[in-house]
């Protein structure tokens, strides 16, 4: 099996990685690394289960990529929005009642937090535009888009991002 | 100012904080110390075949197998991945004729994506190279994949107790004639002015939940069997799992992972038995399953689609005189919920209107698709957009409103129900029908809408429902539950409840908590571990908050009782004299005279002598309170749903303008969550109405086993929703709630039917309604738009 060796920054953490070529940034993530806080819902880039944030600002499904070429990147997910609390876009998620099985939510949060990174006054049609690739089929979206729109208030006083990475933790995968 | 502390508050919910951090345990989360990794091997290139070699040599070879297991080693018992088997009497389970049919390995293909065996290994690849590696030869059969195929001569019995692979019929034991309803429908038809008939076709429709199946077994140190499950009827899946085996269930453990959404997708059991046969292979080693998307659509069960008769009778002024109907559905490959759904259907059906007569054949037939099973709503739906049209067609030709003619003619308080002599004890139908009516502005836009023209056409439907809140007295409706007051007056609460994300543990702990005078943090819900909860019969039927919340008011009063009963000997006074405030209890005539419920629960248990009198300090031993609630009624809730569509006659394409859905909720317990409900529900049923379906090939290969080729409604596809809830406190509901959980699927479908009649002045027999279907209905009825 061929492998390579890799830097991600993950939720402020570098690390040095070794990981099969063809092993999906989801893998990495999820089997190899324990952030389980990724989800797997389809594998195939179609419901926005697996979504994190790359660099701080764009959204990526991580089932689409490779972790092999994501080399020197930092990856943001759901439980990394957490940074000293809630960040805004999730702690709307709780006041609007917009989480039913959660399933789809670690996405749907990320998804957000990209969106209002891009554009902090998204107007409705917007945010459901954005959230064309992200499937729920609990809530219906109503209030999913009213928490973006909750957010959208507070951002980006309320978003709090990782610096740069701090250490390089060496041999997490060794 | 609410007489409640937090009864109708939206409260956050109680998982909330974990789901937006991304922190709580689904099945697919769990990674074990020394596990190994399980893979199914199913046939995916036939619907129905016989597997004529099977060899397992080359996947053996591969360094890093464990194991390969085939049908025969594994227990030949058989069993039945539904619920409904165990959810009636063993008696009344004879007469519907209910089968265990189904066994963990198969060497007789019924449909795609049966499961021929078994590989474990120790990494997911390696399982997957592997199972490619298993020499699978078949001999093809004949596929048949609809009723009428099934019933054709020379068509193949796929079991020997059923000819013509007829799975179920209203036995005549208990329904004279095969037939539910009352008076003689033949009879009264005579009497109409105005008969509409006509056959539909209704989908197959998947539930879609977003986290795919997945589980985790393992045969403990003890010997005990963990199974790790997201099933939606835990202690269904304990009893099941149990008796597949041949285990005590002392021997057996289910822990429930957080489930990833079910709409009765989990209903009954799906992958357990293969991960647990696959787990006492390797006694000790952790196996692991995770169902790929892929696999998910094809092994999982979807609701049933079927052929669905109608015929209504009516007199010049509206009066409906009689209906006829016969269902019949599509039970796929194996019997599941071959009973449950055929007879739902028509209960829903006998539930809505004042006919003077009617009658329901309910019928369902054995095919090669993937199995049919329990999916919000249950037959419900399914009778929605066949009724719901069809009174449209008559109320068109007899000039008559169909929101005056619903007004006049639905069933409310008193009238039986869906179930016979079990009356309705609560209704806001009426209300609904009025709010909804308003919102939409149906009046105001009836008038409008008469006169268009030009290539875009708008119309308005209505559609009416009622459904219920727990499966009484069809089905056994049974939870237990355990108050036990800590030391310090705070409480767990244990159920063995799930919340498939609905929030049943909210509402379960906001119930406990108004119950026992306490703030949500003092009440702990324990739940999902089959050791510590009592039984319950699981998540279906919309009776969660209903029959659990019962059951949990049961225990609380337990509790009260006790502490009431504690609190004479400290007050010393008598229990009519006292009185709970919030956390105290005093007495009424000397208000001063009071006790803390927290110091009685701790005087119970650092229970000690007094020094000096030698007596003990207040009454001995922990308080805890039990009840075993057996739910007596089902209070059905109604609701109303009210939409506007446009049509682009040149398209096809049908643009959902607005969605007004009123319920009849009984009481409110959490607001936001009771619209989540309804506006998640309207998601679902919209897709049924006009999206969504299983296509399958001549073969019976699934053709869109993909969220791209199987279209849901996205977030910018969602219509205008305005979600209405009507309060009136039912008799028997916990604080008079009712449920809303299947509710808001099913009204949608109808309404959405009846929209486009409004607007094309066609109706569409067949399910989805597609702009395809659109756009050929157009040509074949010569109709030109412009
Ligand atoms: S899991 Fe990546 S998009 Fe579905
Ligand atoms: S909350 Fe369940 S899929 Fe979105």
């Amino acid at each position: 099996m061929k492998e390579r060796a890799i830097q991600l920054t993950i939720n402020g953490t570098a690390m040095n990685l070794t990981v099969p070529v063809h092993q999906t940034l989801l893998d990495t993530l999820r089997e190899q690394l324990g952030f389980t806080d990724t989800k797997y819902g389809c594998g195939t880039g179609e419901c926005g289960a697996c979504t994190v944030i790359v660099d701080d600002k764009d959204s990526l499904c991580s089932c689409m990529a490779l972790a092999a070429t994501m080399n020197g990147r930092s990856i943001t997910t759901s439980a990394g929005l957490a940074f000293d609390g809630l960040n805004a876009v999730q702690q709307a998620f709780i006041d609007q009642t917009a989480v039913q099985c959660g399933y789809c939510t670690p996405g749907m949060v990320v998804k957000s937090t990209s969106l209002l990174r891009k554009n902090p006054n998204p107007t409705e049609e917007e945010i459901r535009k954005e959230l064309e690739g992200n499937i729920c089929r609990c809530t219906g979206y109503d209030s999913i888009v009213k928490a973006v729109q909750q957010a959208a208030k507070s951002f980006p006083e309320t978003d709090a991002k990782w610096d740069n990475a701090v250490e390089v933790k060496a041999g997490v995968n060794a | 100012m609410s007489q409640f502390a937090v009864i109708g508050k939206n409260v956050p919910k109680v998982d909330a904080y974990e789901k937006v951090t991304g922190q709580p345990i689904y099945a697919a989360d769990l990674k074990m110390q020394g596990m190994l990794y399980g893979k199914i091997v199913r046939c995916m290139d036939y619907a129905h075949a016989r597997v004529t070699r099977l060899d397992f040599s080359e996947a053996l070879k591969l360094p890093g197998v464990v194991k390969v297991l085939g049908p025969e080693d594994v227990t030949q018992n058989t069993y039945n991945t539904g619920a409904c088997d165990e959810m009636v009497s063993d008696k009344v389970g004879d007469l519907l004729g209910d089968l265990k049919d189904q066994t963990i390995f198969t060497r007789h293909v019924r449909h795609q994506g049966d499961a021929i065996c078994g590989v474990i290994a120790t990494s997911e690849e390696i399982a997957e190279r592997a199972a490619a590696k298993v020499i699978v030869e078949y001999e093809p059969l004949n596929v048949f994949m609809t009723p009428s195929e099934a019933e054709a001569d020379g068509v193949l019995q796929l079991h020997p107790d059923k000819p013509n692979n007829q799975a179920f019929q209203l036995p005549e034991a208990m329904f004279p004639g095969n037939s539910y309803g009352w008076g003689d429908a033949d009879d009264a038809m005579k009497e109409a002015d105005l008969i509409v008939e006509d056959s539909f076709y209704v989908n197959k429709q998947k539930q879609c939940q977003m986290e795919p199946h997945a589980y985790i077994a393992q045969v403990d140190g003890r010997g005990r069997l963990n199974c790790w499950s997201s099933g939606q009827m835990p202690k269904i899946t304990h009893l099941k799992i149990a008796r597949l085996f041949d285990l005590p269930m002392s021997k057996v453990k289910i822990h429930s992972t957080t489930i990833g959404g079910g709409f009765g997708a989990r209903l009954g059991i799906i992958s357990e038995p293969e991960t647990c046969a696959m787990a006492l292979a390797v006694p000790g080693r952790p196996v692991k399953v995770q169902t790929l998307r892929e696999e998910d659509w094809i092994i999982s069960e979807s609701r049933h689609a079927g052929d669905y008769w109608m015929r209504l009778g009516f007199k010049k002024d509206g009066t409906p005189v009689a209906c006829q109907a016969r269902f019949k559905a599509n039970t796929g490959a194996y019997f599941t919920h071959a009973s449950g759904v055929p007879f739902t259907t028509g209960a829903w059906l006998s539930g809505m209107y004042k006919f003077g007569a009617l009658g329901y054949q309910g019928e369902s037939y054995f095919s090669n698709q993937a199995p049919a099973g329990a999916y919000r709503g249950y037959g419900n739906p399914q009778t929605n957009f066949v009724l719901e049209q069809l009174i449209d067609r008559a109320l068109n030709k007899l000039e008559i409103d169909p929101v005056q003619w619903r007004l006049d003619w639905h069933k409310g308080v008193g009238d039986d129900g869906w179930c016979f002599g079990v009356k309705y004890p609560s209704c806001q139908l009426s209300e609904c029908l009025r709010q909804g009516a308003d919102a939409i502005e149906w009046n105001k836009k009836s008038d409008e809408l008469k006169n268009q023209t030009g290539v875009k056409r708008r119309g308005i439907g209505v559609s009416v429902m009622n459904h219920t809140s727990g499966a009484t007295p069809m089905l056994l409706e049974h939870t237990v539950c355990t108050v036990m007051m800590n030391e310090d007056g705070s409480a767990v609460v244990s159920v063995a409840c799930s919340d498939l994300g609905q929030g049943s543990h909210t509402v379960l702990q906001q119930i406990a908590a108004e119950a026992l005078g306490l703030e949500m943090d003092e009440v702990h819900l324990k739940t999902g571990d089959s050791d510590a909860n009592g039984f319950d019969i699981g998540s279906h039927a919309s009776r969660t908050t209903y029959v659990g919340g019962n059951a949990i008011m049961e225990a609380c009063d337990d509790v009260k009782k006790q502490l009431l009963e504690r609190a004479t000997r400290h007050l010393d006074t008598t229990v009519d004299n006292l009185e709970f405030a919030g956390k105290t209890i005093f007495a009424k005539n000397n208000p001063e005279n009071s006790i803390t419920v927290a110091k009685i629960c701790h005087l119970g248990v650092y229970n000690y002598m007094d020094p000096e009198t030698g007596e003990p300090e207040g009454a001995p031993g922990q308080i805890f309170g039990f009840s075993s609630h057996f739910s007596k009624h089902n209070s059905p809730p109604f609701g109303a749903c009210f939409v506007e569509v446009e049509i682009d006659t040149e398209t096809g394409e049908i643009d959902l303008l607005e969605l007004v859905h009123t319920h009849d909720i009984g009481r409110t317990l959490h607001p936001a969550m009771a619209e989540g409900q309804m506006v998640g529900g309207a998601q679902q049923g919209i897709g049924m109405a006009l999206t969504e379906e299983i296509y399958y090939d001549e073969q019976g290969l699934a053709l869109n086993s993909s969220f791209t080729d199987y279209k849901m409604y996205g977030s910018s596809d969602m219509p205008k929703m305005k979600v209405i809830l009507v309060e009136d406190p039912d008799p028997h509901g916990p604080y008079g709630a009712k449920s809303v959980g299947e509710a808001g699927l099913t009204s949608p479908v109808g309404a959405i039917a009846n929209a486009v009649y409004n607007a094309l002045g066609i109706q569409f027999k067949e399910a989805p309604i597609t702009p395809e279907k659109v756009l050929k209905a157009i040509k074949e009825n010569g109709l030109s738009f412009s």
